[in-house]
Parts: structure tokens; sequence; C-alpha cells
């Protein structure tokens, strides 16, 4: 059995099938990441129907000027040749027409690789270049040339590759910043579209001129979708083109179809299956993460229902608050336990202190929406569910224009306590002193000399009076600072930290 | 490096840039003292970007000098640092925080060897700096708004360049994140570096900034902000919209 498996490797050609395609598919692989991240794949795909053209003219200068047929470093040359001036007409013509590249890129590889099938075929007496061999290639005919080639331009490459790999990783990522600090970016551009011309050149012969990009990019892109970092994609897309070699090979045998094809089909495969399958940038992956995704509101609602149960909360009592499948719940809840917000021990649910923050910061935006809904006149009894709708509204600073368009409530219209600004006057910042509530201590910071108050006065606030429209900040004499509104907030305080949050408010009736 | 206080560490004279007949620049001079922090700032298209990028020599002078100390722009390799603007990212390249931090030692590392203990360190230093310390492996993608920029900013840091060119950096980050990499431009400044900053909200320029540049293709105006920011300049270069800002250069006329 496993005889039968190997025996094909017995034979030379595919030794040489399965050693050339390798050669090419690691240096592809490897130049093929530039190629991806630098978004060049139509330029390659350009280049090697460029090659053509270049190819036919160097068989050509040495049949007729020295007699040699089938010269291979002069149809390397002479593809490297035609390579560049593609890339130079391309850049020429981008640059001074009002057409973008891509067109450009399209009408220039179109026009070289046509001129050179019409060169290859007027000098058909001459060259004896098989066009359709050219189009498709064949990876079970690879000569002791193609591999001689493979094996140097690989070499040279990936040496060139290897040294500044630093320097073409910094230019396609950022190129005015890689100027900035000193590295030659053209220079840089040039050798890349170079080793890239170099590379396909090399895989024409094995894969042909139509599966050549597909080697260069299929398995860069494949190796993209499971790595963060550009060293570790060029091994693995090195890795992901011998396999698509040896398993083209396989499949070509298996089913005796041709190798490039084969070839490519495999690389492909392997890609759809990692698009899947990508435990990161996956389609499986994405489809989990949505799956698992808790929606704001649904978030919100279990927060507040823990807070304001006096945890600990059996999740029963939570599931008759937010009217939600059982399934979805308990997956949300998995989802905020693993976050850091909740805790579930025997007794039920309780929050953690990031819950708690969160909680009470809906908490405040839950009763200064209710105030705000009292003082613009809707009906007590609608205030709550209206204001439900509105607690998702909690941007910081949508907030802090309600509270303060409000006279920073202290209670809401049901009695409940409304949470101090605490991520203001925690955060560690000077604040006006009309975010003091009763009995915090502060240092004043600044304060128009109308209010009575001195830079650097400490100052504790007492209950506020004139149903809390009056600020009454005493000093540490004893003596009191009446203010209004407005000057409340024309004092800022450096107000002393209390380590965290207070404890729980009083609960709403 | 030896820094004469009397040079100025950013020359540019009589720039003209421009991008077929219409001039991005136009006879643009201005010399920027070290140790400043300049904001520039002007309506879009006003040519902002373009100045940062003249002054970088990443685009072609029709006409003019730009001159880094003293010397010629094309001679200041590596004396400037780069921070672009958060558009011009791709966000999903394969590069960790830690990678894109230690870019800005590329310039000085000698191709045949690696990243010494040394550059590690300074890196680690600029990334703790801008409090990016504990994102080291993340891939840039998966960074807030503000952290990324505060990664680009780590990067212009470890590079240790006289001179750092930001466009745009607080654009789309919070006011949270906003004050914390102000701060950081400050130390930089305090530590003798030079920093010119393209700025979009004018409500903040005047407090930011130590001097302005007003762009619209001219030069405007250049000095401190309450020499730049006034009416009749600002109605020049903003024409019509200059309801918005006449609140803002109130102040101005009063005095």
């Amino acid at each position: 059995m496993i005889a039968t498996i190997f025996s094909p490797l017995s034979e030379t050609f595919i030794q040489k099938a399965l050693l050339g395609g390798s050669l090419v598919a690691i240096v592809c692989g490897v130049v093929g990441c530039l190629v991806v991240v630098r978004r060049m794949a139509f330029l390659g795909d350009a280049l090697s129907h460029a090659m053509i053209a270049g190819v036919g003219a160097g068989y050509l200068f040495m049949k007729l000027v020295f007699g040699k047929e089938a010269h291979a470093p002069a149809m390397l040359l002479g593809s490297l040749i035609a390579a560049g001036i593609t890339v130079g007409m391309i850049a020429f013509v981008s640059r001074v027409s009002r057409l973008k590249e891509d067109t450009v890129i399209g009408i220039m590889y179109c026009g070289v690789f046509a001129a050179g099938v019409v060169l290859v075929s007027v000098f058909r007496d001459h060259i004896h270049i098989d066009i359709v061999h050219f189009i498709m290639g064949d990876v079970l005919g690879v000569t002791d040339t193609d591999l001689w080639v493979a094996g140097i331009v690989g070499a040279a490459v990936l040496t060139v590759l290897t040294l500044f790999f630093r320097a073409f990783q910094f230019s396609s990522f950022d190129p005015v910043a890689a100027r900035a600090a000193g590295i030659p970016v053209a220079l840089v551009d040039i050798t890349l579209t170079l080793c890239v011309s170099l590379v396909v050149v090399s895989a024409v012969s094995m894969v042909g001129v139509i599966l050549v990009v597909g080697l260069l990019i299929t398995p860069a892109a494949t190796a993209y979708l499971l790595c963060d970092r550009l060293d570790r994609m060029m091994g693995l897309a090195a890795l992901f083109g011998v396999t698509s070699v040896a398993g083209g090979l396989a499949l070509a045998m298996a089913l005796d179809s041709a190798g490039g094809g084969a070839i490519m089909c495999f690389c492909t495969a392997q890609f759809l299956a990692v698009l899947a399958l990508a435990p990161r940038y996956g389609l499986l992956a994405g489809w989990r993460r949505r799956r698992n995704m808790i929606p704001q509101q649904l978030f919100e609602d279990i927060l507040g229902s823990v807070l304001r149960g006096k945890p600990p909360v059996a999740a029963a009592v939570v599931a008759s608050h937010v009217h939600l499948h059982r399934g979805r719940l308990a997956r949300a809840i998995a989802t905020m336990k693993s976050d850091g917000l909740l805790l579930e021990s025997q007794e039920g649910l309780s929050l953690t202190d990031e819950g708690l923050l969160h909680a009470r910061r809906l908490q405040r935006a839950h009763r200064l929406w209710e105030t705000y809904l009292a003082r613009v006149g809707v009906p007590e009894k609608e205030l709550h569910e209206k204001a439900h709708v509105l607690e998702h509204v909690h941007e910081e600073e949508a907030v802090d224009y309600i509270d303060d368009l409000l006279g920073h409530p202290e209670r809401d219209p049901h009695g409940a306590d409304i949470p101090e600004d605490f991520v203001h006057v925690e955060g560690g910042a000077p604040v006006p002193a009309s975010f003091l509530r009763e009995g915090r201590r502060a240092t004043v910071v600044s304060a128009p000399a109308a209010t009575g108050l001195a830079v650097g006065q400490r100052i504790a606030m007492a209950p506020r009076r004139n149903e809390g429209r009056t600020w009454v900040a005493k000093r540490e004499d004893g003596s009191e600072a009446l203010l209004d509104h407005a000057a409340a907030d024309a004092v800022m305080v450096q107000p002393d930290s209390e380590s965290g949050l207070r404890p729980a408010v009083r609960p709403a009736k | 490096m030896i820094t004469d206080a009397r040079v100025p560490a950013i020359q540019v004279d009589n720039l003209t840039v421009s991008y077929g007949p219409r001039p991005a620049l136009l006879d643009v001079s201005v010399a920027i003292e070290a140790g400043t922090l300049v904001g520039v700032i002007g309506p879009n298209g006003s040519g902002k970007s373009t100045l940062i990028k003249a002054i970088l020599g990443f685009v072609k002078r029709d006409f003019g000098t730009v001159k880094i100390f003293g010397e010629p722009v094309e001679e200041a390799r590596g004396r400037l640092a780069y921070v672009p603007q958060r558009g011009a990212v791709d966000w999903d390249y394969p590069v960790t925080v830690e990678e894109v931090a230690m870019m800005g030692r590329y310039g000085r590392i000698p191709w045949w060897s690696s990243p010494s203990a040394e550059d590690r360190r300074i890196v680690g230093e600029s990334l703790d700096i801008v409090r990016m310390g504990d994102f080291r492996k993340r891939q840039i993608g998966q960074l807030s708004g503000g952290q990324q920029q505060r990664v680009f900013m780590a990067r212009a840091l470890a590079q240790g360049a006289d001179i750092l060119l930001l466009d745009e950096p607080f654009a789309g980050v919070d006011a949270a994140t906003e004050r914390a990499l102000l701060e950081v431009l400050r130390q930089a400044r305090s530590a003798g570096r030079t920093l010119v900053v393209v700025h979009h909200d004018l409500a903040t320029a005047a407090e930011t900034f130590d001097r302005l540049i007003l762009l619209k293709q001219r030069m405007y105006g250049y000095g401190p902000p309450e020499a730049v920011m006034h009416e009749d300049l600002l109605t020049a270069v903003y024409e019509g919209r200059l309801r918005i800002f006449g609140k803002l250069a109130q102040p101005e006329a009063k005095r």
C-alpha cells in the first residue's frame, strides 16, 4: 500500500517537479507576502504576462546574433528587461495621465503581452517557443536548467529579503516615516519590483503565466489570515507553497491532470479551508464572535438588574427583568463573567468592582434622565419606562450636559440618590465645586474673588440649602462660603480621593 | 548632537510645491526655533500635510529650500521623525505594537545585525512613556484609535529624532487620550525637541501650541497664538465660515 503511494516518487520527472516546484513555491510565498501587504497583486500578474515579449526577444537576439538556440540566460535577461520596461511605462503613464494605476497596469501588460505573442508568431521559424506551454506551464517537464535558474534566483532573492527585511517591512508599512528615519525607500521599491520579476520569471516555466500570480499571492494570503507578524507570515507562506506543490502533484498523479492546474487547485482549496477555519480572521471564528456578542442594551440591563436587586441576585431574578431566551441570557452572563464584570457564586450573581463602576454610571444616567423627564413634564408613571430607554444614552459628555442643565440634582423624582459624578470627581483632575456632594473634601485650585474662597484653601462640603440650589463649602475654621450654581461651577477644586467608589446608594422606592 | 540655539531647527525658504497647475504651497517661508511646539492650522486642502511632507523631503519641491539645523534636508535623514495621519495607515498590516515602535530604530540598526539590547531598552521606554507597554504583542488593528496614535508616537520617540512631525494626531481620539498625547508632546518639547503638529481644531489650537502657522497655500501668519488667532487673518483664511470663529477671535478684538 505504502509502496504504491510513494512509488511515483522514484520517477525522476516527479522528483524534479517536486524539487523545482518547492523551490519556486518557497520564494513565491516569501515575496508574495510583500506583494500582498503592498497590494501589488495585479502588478505581479502584469510582470508575468510581459515576460513573453522578453523571452521571445532574448531568444531571437541570441539566435540571430550568435546562432544559439534557447539560450536560457539571454531569455532570463530579456524577461527582466521586458518587466522593467512594463513597470517603467506603468509608472510613467500613471504619473502623467489622469488614469488610475490599476487601469494603466491593465493597458500596459496586455500591450506588452500582445507584442510578445506577435513577435513569437512572426518569427516562428526562428523561435521555438510553445505559447501554450508558456501560458499553462509544464511542471512535470522541469529541466535541469529550470532547476538551476529556480535555485539561483531563489537563493539570491531570499538572501536580499532576509538581509534587508527591516527596510522592506518599514517602507511597505509607512513609506513617509521610513524615509524620515533614513531608509532609501525608492531603492527598496525598485529592489522589491526586481525581486518580484525574478521570481515570476523563474516560476513561469513551471506553472505558466496564468498560474504564477496564484502561486505568488495565494499562499501569502493564506498565511495572512493566520499571522500578525510579517516574518512569521513569510515562513508560513513558504510552507503553504510547498504543501500546495506536493498536494497538487499528488492530485495530478491521481487524476492524471495538468500539473500546474492541480497545484493551483490544491492551493486555492487550502486557502478556502483556512479562510473558513482560521482561529482569529476566519469566517467560522467571526460567526462565533458575533454569536457571543451581547447587544449593548442587554449588557446594561443585566448590570442594572444585578445592582438594583441587592447582590447576590439569582440568575432567575435577572431573567425576570430582561425578557429574553434562557440560552442567550446564559451566554451573555458567561461572557460578562469572563470580561470580569460579574461574579457568580451559589447564592447568585454579584458585581465586580469594574461591573459596579459600569452599573453606577448607568444608574446615574438613568436617574438623571428621570429627573430631566420630570422637569420637561413627562407624567410620573411614564418616567421609568422612558428613562429606561434613555439611560442607554450614557456617553459621559451627554450625561454631564444633562447634569449641569438640571443644576447637579442629588435626588431623582422618586427620591432616590443620584450617584455622584465619580468619573470626574475620582478622575484625578480638578473639577468644578458644583460636582461635589455632601461630605466631600477638596482643595481649592482656582476661585473668583467674589466667592470668598482662596487658592489652596481646604474645604468640606456641607448639605446644600435652598432646595439644592445653594452649595455650602465649609472652610477649616468652620466658616461657610455660600455658592450658587454659577459660582460653584466657577470654583475649581482638587477633590480628595475616597479610594474608588462609595458604597451603594439608597435604593429607589 | 550639537545644536546651536541660534540656528533654527527648521528653516523653510520660498517653498513652492505643486500638484499640477494649482500650487499646494506657494512661497512659504518660516523659521521654527528649536524646542518649540508648533501647530499648523488652516482649512481643508490648505497644504498642511504637504508642508510636513516637504519638510520631510518626501514631496518634490518646485522651488525653495528646507534646512534642518542649517543643513539641507537631504543630509538630515534620521533627524526627523514622522507620525502619519490615521487614515494613511494600513491597520490590517501584520505587524505588532512592539515592531512598529522598533521601526523607529531601523534607521540606526546596520543591515547586517539585529536590534541590540539598547534598541530594545529604548523601545520599551518609549512604549512606557505613552503607556502602551502592556500591549506589545498586539496587532495594531486591534487597538483603539487613541492607542494606535500612541504607538506611532512611541515610534517617533524611539527614533530619538530632534524634530517630530505629526499629521493630525488628535483626529478621532477621545478627550482623555488627547490630553495624554499632549502631555507626551510637552515632555518631548521640554527635552529640547521641536514638534510640528498639523491640527484641525481651531478651538483648542491657542491653548495647545507655543506657535501657530496659519496656512492656506500661502503663509498667512506665524507666531504666538494671540498674534495668529486674529480675526482679520482668520477671516482671510477661512472666508465665509467666519461666523463660527467670530467667538474665538473676540478676546483678541477686546484687547
